[in-house]
């Protein structure tokens, strides 16, 4: 275990305070606020590292404030890492100044986000609002929910799925079930499956693995979050490719070179489903349609494009599935979702969402591809009932399926 | 389709009076009346006074650290105007500051002061597409208004590397430059009138849309002034018609000198591109790193060479250039297939300053600009300085007007470091004056230059400074300690006694 408790000095020395960063971060964007800028934030760390400043409200605030979207990451001439960073602050964060809704925040991340059980429990009573019609009644931070899908309120798991072996096997594959993805977009696991095994993969989708971390790490609470890595590390041990449909999943998945011993290998083998999928077209393995069944708009997860620098992945899978990507957003700025930002910054999150679900219907097409299912929760909550939110893995396996 | 941003979609909104800082900074329970003040008239959420926003305010893209009093967001020209009395009031000092990109300090308190944070008046007011003019606010970036314009085939010359991040605001302040100032002119000749607010606090308008403007013009004396003069919170821009073609060509060369030498040819032949770039090799290998463009890093220098106008005019200077590089040891010419490639050299280029931390963790650039004769002349004397001084050197700069960008990359940490690097630019920069050159190209002369000033001003020339800047600001209340040297104005002339005239 490594856990990581605020940001080493090599990493704070990375920075040079060009500022070409701050066009891109959504919150400086937003306020024009330098305390609300990537180089700010840094500068912040710096601070406290050299304890010039104490890690007080003001600091806390700072860094709360932060999506964690790594577009400024993206955009850095000298490859600061600042998601890794903003981890590490917000776990030395909890440790020199705990407070109780950080608490509840890493309890919610770290704990209770890992248990099947309580998370089916939370399923069902989302499947049963839903059936009842009284959605609207929810309080204003709880009203992602809107943006959720259908829920069963019997839910089902892929974890300890195999799908049978074909004769000869192109690799295995271990696809990571994750906490959210596995209760709540069941649909999803069951198109990434079918196309994966299509292609002639063996899927398996290991019995002891968890929740990736992400959530855990994102939130400081690094302790759980090194616990999972560490744990996930040996469930996925042996298979060619660990694969994810959850960008934000991916995304941590391929840093946990820093979380766990042997976490390298997994990052290594790590491959979001849109670029594993994108390749094996590319490659013929995989069918790509010459239908045209119109326009779809492609809306890009954080922590696909300026994380994992995916970019082509998604429209290339669009395109093979009949339709015509859409861009809506040159800058790829985040939509507001970033997890449990959506919860404890609502005006923010409200504000990008608004902005993102204009530009979608600027754009014209009804259907909206997103790649992670933080995202796809706020666009249809943004968005409306009249649209379409899917994941592209899934638009190609209902194209495969025609 | 732009990101909404010509639609005004990403102007700031305050966060809420409950919000997290101004809770947080419990700034309203302070005794100091400059910020209860301001708070009454901004809201507590707009003025920032904890010890650690300050910190983050208290800095630029440069090295040096200032101490503001408090940082200040107004979104409006009456609550810049009405900032500035407050200040006033108090006999506080006021440096304006935009996105914060500035390389010499402008925008560094020198003094403890009140800092005006103007991206907040980021909207593009009005553009008048036939007469190719644009009201802009200061805050608005200066790539934004490029790319609000693009649909009309229009876009916003001067074009720094931090184009994608600083304000125009901040490009009035410094006359700022940028590679493609080589044939259409820095920042001065594209302003056509502003919008500004004096040191007592009125709104004054300077220059409009006639090309002559009536009375005294003043556009050139405040383009520049870096927040001395007044605070300019609107600002009238030219924009310049997109050119029907474009070449890139990225030149290899096994020497920085032959890459000089190839630039003093290039203009010697009386071809003015749209810009002539230089970058030497450890920059080139610290800016791959990022960029993964297969940049030719086994290069001793490149040369990035645009050429623009109509397609017959480009292929024809295109194919000279590529001669007079071949003589001047050229070992090979690419020309950028498409629009991607040549955005990506474009991107090599302006992501050079920051791509620096991959050699060091601090940098200190320098800008100066030498007589294009001299080019070879002066960069192997630069070399040679920072050599001397045990410094790892990187280059890049606007080589076709002669503005030399050598940068320092070290570590400040390191005891002595900061001493021997400034040692350094002193050297260089009178390296570059003794060749017949300039103080500054596009970055200003803030703190960092200012106390150089004496190279190329007699204390005549300064005086004359001096008493034009009282004349704006009696009190010395805007961004004291900048531009001019303290005791610039020492003494008051006997005009009878000034050689060879008046001051006035």
């Amino acid at each position: 275990m490594k856990p990581l408790l605020g940001p080493t000095q090599t990493q704070l020395d990375a920075c040079v305070t060009c500022g070409l960063c701050l066009p891109h971060c959504p919150t400086f964007r937003l306020t024009g606020d330098e305390t609300a800028s990537p180089r700010g934030r840094l500068t912040a760390m710096g601070a406290v590292a050299d304890g010039v400043v104490e890690p007080d409200g003001t600091y806390a605030a700072m860094l709360s404030y932060c999506l964690q979207c790594r577009a400024c990451e993206a955009a850095c001439p000298s490859l600061v890492p600042f998601g890794q960073m903003m981890e590490g602050a917000r776990a030395h964060l909890a440790t020199v100044r705990p407070t109780t809704t950080g608490r509840i925040r890493r309890l919610l991340v770290g704990r209770l986000l890992n248990m099947k059980w309580l998370l089916a429990l939370v399923t069902s009573f989302v499947g049963l609002i839903q059936k009842l019609g009284v959605m609207r009644l929810l309080p204003r931070r709880m009203r992602l929910a809107r943006g959720l899908r259908r829920q069963r309120v019997f839910p089902h798991s892929a974890v300890g799925v195999h799908d049978l072996t074909p004769a000869v096997p192109a690799g295995s594959v271990a696809l990571l079930a994750g906490c959210v993805m596995d209760q709540w977009f069941p649909a999803v696991h069951d198109a990434t499956r079918g196309v994966l095994q299509m292609a002639g993969y063996e899927v398996d989708s290991p019995e002891n693995q968890q929740c990736c971390g992400a959530l855990a790490a994102h939130e400081g609470a690094e302790i759980d979050a090194a616990r999972m890595a560490v744990r996930n590390t040996g469930a996925f041990a042996g298979y060619d490719f660990i694969v994810s449909d959850a960008a934000g999943c991916s995304a941590h998945l391929k840093d946990y070179g820093h979380w766990a011993d042997g976490g390298n290998s997994v990052a290594e083998r790590t491959r979001d489903v849109t670029e594993f999928v994108a390749e094996l077209i590319a490659s013929g393995q995989l069918p790509a349609s010459k239908a045209n069944r119109g326009q779809v708009a492609i809306h890009d997860p954080c922590h696909l494009r300026h994380a994992q620098g995916i970019i082509d992945a998604p429209r290339a899978i669009v395109r093979a599935a009949g339709y015509v990507p859409v861009e809506i957003d040159p800058d790829g700025l985040c939509c507001g979702a970033a997890g449990l930002y959506l919860v404890y910054e609502p005006d923010t999150a409200e504000w990008l969402g608004d902005r993102k679900a204009e530009q979608i219907r600027q754009a014209g097409p009804r259907t909206v591809v997103s790649a992670n299912p933080g995202c796809e929760i706020q666009l249809r909550a943004h968005l409306g009932g009249s649209y379409r939110v899917i994941h592209p893995i899934e638009l190609y396996w209902e194209s495969l399926n025609r | 389709m732009l990101s909404g941003l010509s639609r005004g979609w990403l102007r700031p909104r305050g966060r809420k009076e409950d919000g997290r800082l101004s809770r947080a900074s419990g700034s309203a329970t302070r005794p100091m009346s400059l910020e209860s003040d301001l708070i009454a008239t901004l809201g507590p959420e707009r003025v920032h006074s904890h010890p650690l926003e300050l910190l983050v305010y208290d800095k630029d893209a440069g090295v040096t650290r200032g101490k503001a009093i408090a940082a200040v967001l107004p979104e409006t020209t009456q609550e810049v105007a009405a900032c500035v009395r407050l200040a006033r009031k108090y006999q506080a000092p006021v440096v304006a500051r935009g996105a914060g990109t500035g390389l010499a300090g402008g925008a560094v308190p020198a003094e403890p002061a009140l800092l005006v944070v103007l991206t907040r008046l980021n909207d593009i007011l009005e553009i008048d597409a036939e007469a190719r003019t644009a009201w802009v606010g200061a805050g608005v970036l200066n790539l934004d208004l490029s790319r609000a314009t693009e649909h009309l085939g229009l876009h916003y010359a001067p074009d720094p590397s931090s184009q994608a991040a600083c304000t125009i605001g901040g490009n009035v302040a410094t006359n700022a430059g940028g590679p493609h100032c080589l044939a259409e002119g820095t920042t001065v000749v594209h302003i056509l009138g502003m919008e500004m607010v004096t040191a007592t606090g009125d709104v004054v308008m300077i220059g409009s849309k006639a090309p002559d403007p009536s009375g005294l013009d003043l556009r050139g004396v405040v383009v520049g002034s870096e927040g001395t003069l007044g605070i300019v919170t609107k600002i009238l821009v030219k924009l310049t018609e997109n050119p029907p073609a474009i070449r890139t060509m990225l030149v290899t060369f096994d020497s920085i000198q032959a890459a000089a030498a190839a630039v003093s040819g290039t203009i010697a032949a009386g071809i003015v591109p749209a810009a002539l770039e230089v970058m030497d090799q450890p920059m080139m290998i610290a800016v791959e790193g990022f960029i993964h463009g297969d940049l030719p890093v086994d290069a001793a220098a490149v040369l990035l060479a645009e050429l623009v106008g109509l397609e017959a005019g480009v292929a024809a200077e295109a194919d000279v250039v590529e001669r007079i590089a071949i003589e001047a040891g050229a070992t090979s010419v690419k020309v950028a297939a498409d629009e991607a490639e040549r955005a990506l050299l474009w991107k090599a280029r302006k992501s050079a300053f920051g791509a620096v931390a991959q050699a060091a963790p601090d940098y200190y650039l320098h800008d100066t600009v030498v007589p294009r004769t001299k080019l070879v002349d002066v960069m192997t004397q630069i070399y040679a300085i920072g050599e001397s001084h045990g410094l790892e050197m990187l280059n890049v700069f606007h080589a076709g007007d002669g503005n030399l960008h050598p940068l320092v990359a070290y570590d400040a940490r390191e005891p002595g470091s900061e001493q021997r690097v400034r040692a350094a630019a002193e050297e260089m920069v009178r390296a570059s004056v003794a060749a017949g050159g300039s103080l500054t190209g596009e970055h200003g002369i803030g703190l960092e230059k200012r106390d150089l000033m004496g190279l190329v001003f007699d204390p005549v020339d300064l005086d004359a400074q001096a008493r034009l800047r009282e004349a704006f600001d009696a009190d010395g209340l805007l961004n004291p300690g900048k531009v001019l040297p303290t005791g610039a104005r020492c003494y008051d002339y006997d005009l009878g006694e000034l050689p060879g005239g008046g001051a006035q």
